[in-house]
């Protein structure tokens, strides 16, 4: 089973994702109609700022178990099991907030939705655009994605990758992993900005 | 080897759990479970909807008509257990024969908390716990004008605000300086308290009722303060208390509520016990405390089901939490919310941002964050109540956790 994988340290910061994102989840499904629509599309990808300016695209890590799952008060968070999707039945969601309250994550927002019944404030996040699967699309989020931090792959194939990357660079002759090309200079610039912003 | 007999007292939230991961993990089993409110599993909190109006009764239900059937349940349904007997492994019901089990599980949560004042037995004074309750208040409701709701707790708090949304003019009367002073600070207690005056709720803070007066339905009551409040409505809502009356304590250790270890054991050999009935070891606190709350009784209920069904599995510990919404406001709290003043182990540091009507409040002891208050703007408390629960030592600057902009990644970066 194909997942959406985050890969932190190559994230820019340049919100690609959380625009695509809102535009799948608008009624239109283009950028520019999408900006008009109402409700306002939303994007369920977070773009957080770490402590070095970097970027960090927060996503819904589809729990399991799910702590937002067994709180939700009506039982509207179920899973489904073909592609290990949290999801929220909005015409159960009552607004409540438990699930906010239990998401280590923070990943949760609260608005009103196209994917609603009209007019009600619901819980909203991250669906691994499980529509644009349905016909064959990969997450918009992914699509969207130019520098690699977000991949569509089999976990064990990306940790696969992930422990041997650390591997070779413990092994015997190690040699420096390159770093994706631009990363190591745009981490340095920002961690001197941050530095010089301190003092 | 004769089937296991698992009994269950309590059809709550935290009893019903319990009863679902012990039938995963121990199909061959009978599973028996005692309740004296016989609807199928609904969802309490969801009462005090119905009560404003907001959803129907038909919305309560959280499993199927035929849940007890497709789990292979017995249910004895109501009736209440009058004692449990742990020497004879019995279990007595009002009406009905004894219960013998070979584990047994109390999930028999809290009862309201009673007032005492001459004239309770008064008709149209209402507790608000029971389905029934919301059904006994919804059928007087055509004729109430002038509510009295006892107690700015929780439940106080949502009786309040969900009679003020059916149009009725509502009195709230709190003995304490504020509302929720068991969940918020004094801080927010006024934004909430400001927020609902200006809504049309009449507040009175630092009285308590000393009698109702009327016939056969109650019409007035008398306060502490020697004034008369013209009421025909009224609603106790000042707090629970462990529903634990059929425990003999000389058999079950009882605090407040039945103390429990990490695999929700009680004292008393095969008894377990979940949810709002048990003491347990309080995360934020590192001392035994009962934490009332939804969410934790779904964990300790599932927690006692899996050491029930033969797995030793322990648990953390609890932590109690609210997320409550009010007209604009929305406020989430946890842990030691109120540090007392005397004592210099806590570190305290919060923000008030008046323009974006933003308040936050993070309650540290020593490294680790312990407390925690938001008002609106919630979205990343459960970031910060997991670092409550995990324990962690914090290293970011405090500012940085109080900050609009604080999200979980900033933890990464320490
Ligand atoms: C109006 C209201 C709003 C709430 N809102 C929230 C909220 O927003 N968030 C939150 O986290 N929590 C909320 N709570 C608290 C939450 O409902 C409880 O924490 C939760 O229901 C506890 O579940 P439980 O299974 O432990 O106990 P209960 O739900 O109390 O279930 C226990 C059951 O056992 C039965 N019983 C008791 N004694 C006996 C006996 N002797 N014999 C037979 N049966 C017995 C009771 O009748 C009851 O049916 C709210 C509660 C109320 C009343
Ligand atoms: S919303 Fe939060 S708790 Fe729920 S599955 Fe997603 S990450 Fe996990
Ligand atoms: S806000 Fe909606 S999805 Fe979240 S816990 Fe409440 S009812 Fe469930």
């Amino acid at each position: 089973m194909k997942q959406v994988v985050v890969h932190p340290e190559r994230c820019v910061g340049c919100l690609q994702c959380m625009l695509a994102c809102a535009t799948a989840h608008s009624r239109s499904r283009t950028l520019p109609e999408a900006v008009l629509e109402s409700p306002r599309p939303r994007p369920r990808v977070h773009v957080g700022v770490g402590c070095f300016d970097e970027g960090f695209p927060n996503r819904c890590r589809h729990c399991d178990p799910a702590p937002c799952m067994l709180a939700c008060l009506p039982g509207a968070i179920y899973r489904d099991a073909q592609t290990n999707t949290v999801l929220i039945d909005t015409d159960r969601c009552i607004n409540c907030a438990s699930c906010a309250m239990v998401c280590p994550f923070g990943v949760l927002r609260y608005h009103p939705d196209v994917l609603a019944p009209p007019d009600k404030t619901v819980a909203v996040k991250c669906d691994n655009c499980i529509a644009r699967q349905q016909k064959g699309q990969i997450p918009a989020c992914v699509e969207a994605c130019r520098t690699g931090a977000l991949t569509f792959e089999p976990l064990d194939g990306a940790m696969r990758r992930k422990t041997d990357a650390v591997s070779r660079t413990v092994s015997a002759g190690r040699r420096e992993v390159p770093p994706p090309a631009g990363y190591a200079l745009l981490t340095t610039i920002k961690h001197e900005q941050v530095r010089l912003r301190s003092h | 080897m004769a089937t296991t007999q698992h009994v269950i007292i309590g059809n709550g939230i935290a009893g019903i759990s319990a009863a679902e991961v012990l039938r995963a993990g121990d199909p061959d089993s009978a599973i028996t479970i005692i309740g004296d409110e016989s609807e199928t599993p609904y969802c309490r909190p969801m009462i005090s909807l119905v009560l404003e109006g907001a959803l129907g009764p038909e919305r309560l239900p959280i499993r199927g008509t035929d849940y007890y059937q497709q789990f292979g349940i017995t249910p004895v349904l109501g009736r209440r257990v009058t004692a449990v007997d742990t020497s004879r492994r019995e279990v007595h019901i009002n009406g009905a024969r004894p219960v013998i089990y070979d584990k047994l599980l109390i999930a028999s949560g809290a009862d309201p908390r009673p007032v005492k004042a001459e004239g309770r037995d008064l008709d149209n004074i209402f507790y608000l716990r029971h389905q029934a309750h919301v059904r006994g208040m919804l059928a007087v409701m055509p004729d109430a004008r002038k509510a009295l709701v006892l107690g700015g707790g929780l439940v106080g708090f949502k009786a309040a605000y969900g009679l003020l949304r059916r149009g009725i003019q509502v009195t709230m009367l709190i003995r304490s300086g504020y509302p929720l002073s068991m969940q918020a600070d004094a801080e927010a207690g006024r934004m909430v308290l400001t927020e609902l005056r200006a809504h049309g709720l009449e507040v009175r803070v630092g009285a308590e009722v000393t009698a109702f007066e009327g016939g056969p339905a109650v019409r007035a009551a008398v306060l502490s303060d020697g004034s008369r409040l013209a009421c025909d409505l009224v609603v106790i809502g000042k707090g629970v208390l462990p529903s634990l009356a059929f425990v003999r304590r000389d058999q079950i250790a009882v605090d407040l509520g039945i103390v429990v270890d990490r695999h929700m054991r009680t004292t008393a050999p095969d008894v377990y016990a979940a949810g709002d009935v048990a003491e347990g070891m309080d995360l934020a606190r590192g001392t035994r405390w009962v934490n009332a709350i939804w969410p934790e009784a779904v964990a300790q209920g599932r927690l006692a089901g899996t050491n029930m069904a033969g797995r030793e599995v322990a648990g953390e510990g609890s932590l109690g939490r609210n997320v409550i919404r009010i007209f604009g406001l929305d406020i989430m709290t946890g842990g030691i919310v109120d540090p007392p003043a005397d004592d210099d182990g806590f570190t305290v540091v919060s923000a008030l941002d008046p323009r974006r009507r933003t308040y936050r409040k993070l309650v540290f002891q020593k490294n680790r964050l312990v407390g925690m208050v938001m008002v609106n703007a919630i979205e990343q408390g459960g970031v910060l109540l997991g670092l409550i629960q995990s324990r962690m030592p914090v290293r970011l600057p405090a500012e940085t956790l109080l900050a609009n902009g604080f999200n979980y990644k900033q933890l990464l970066m320490e």
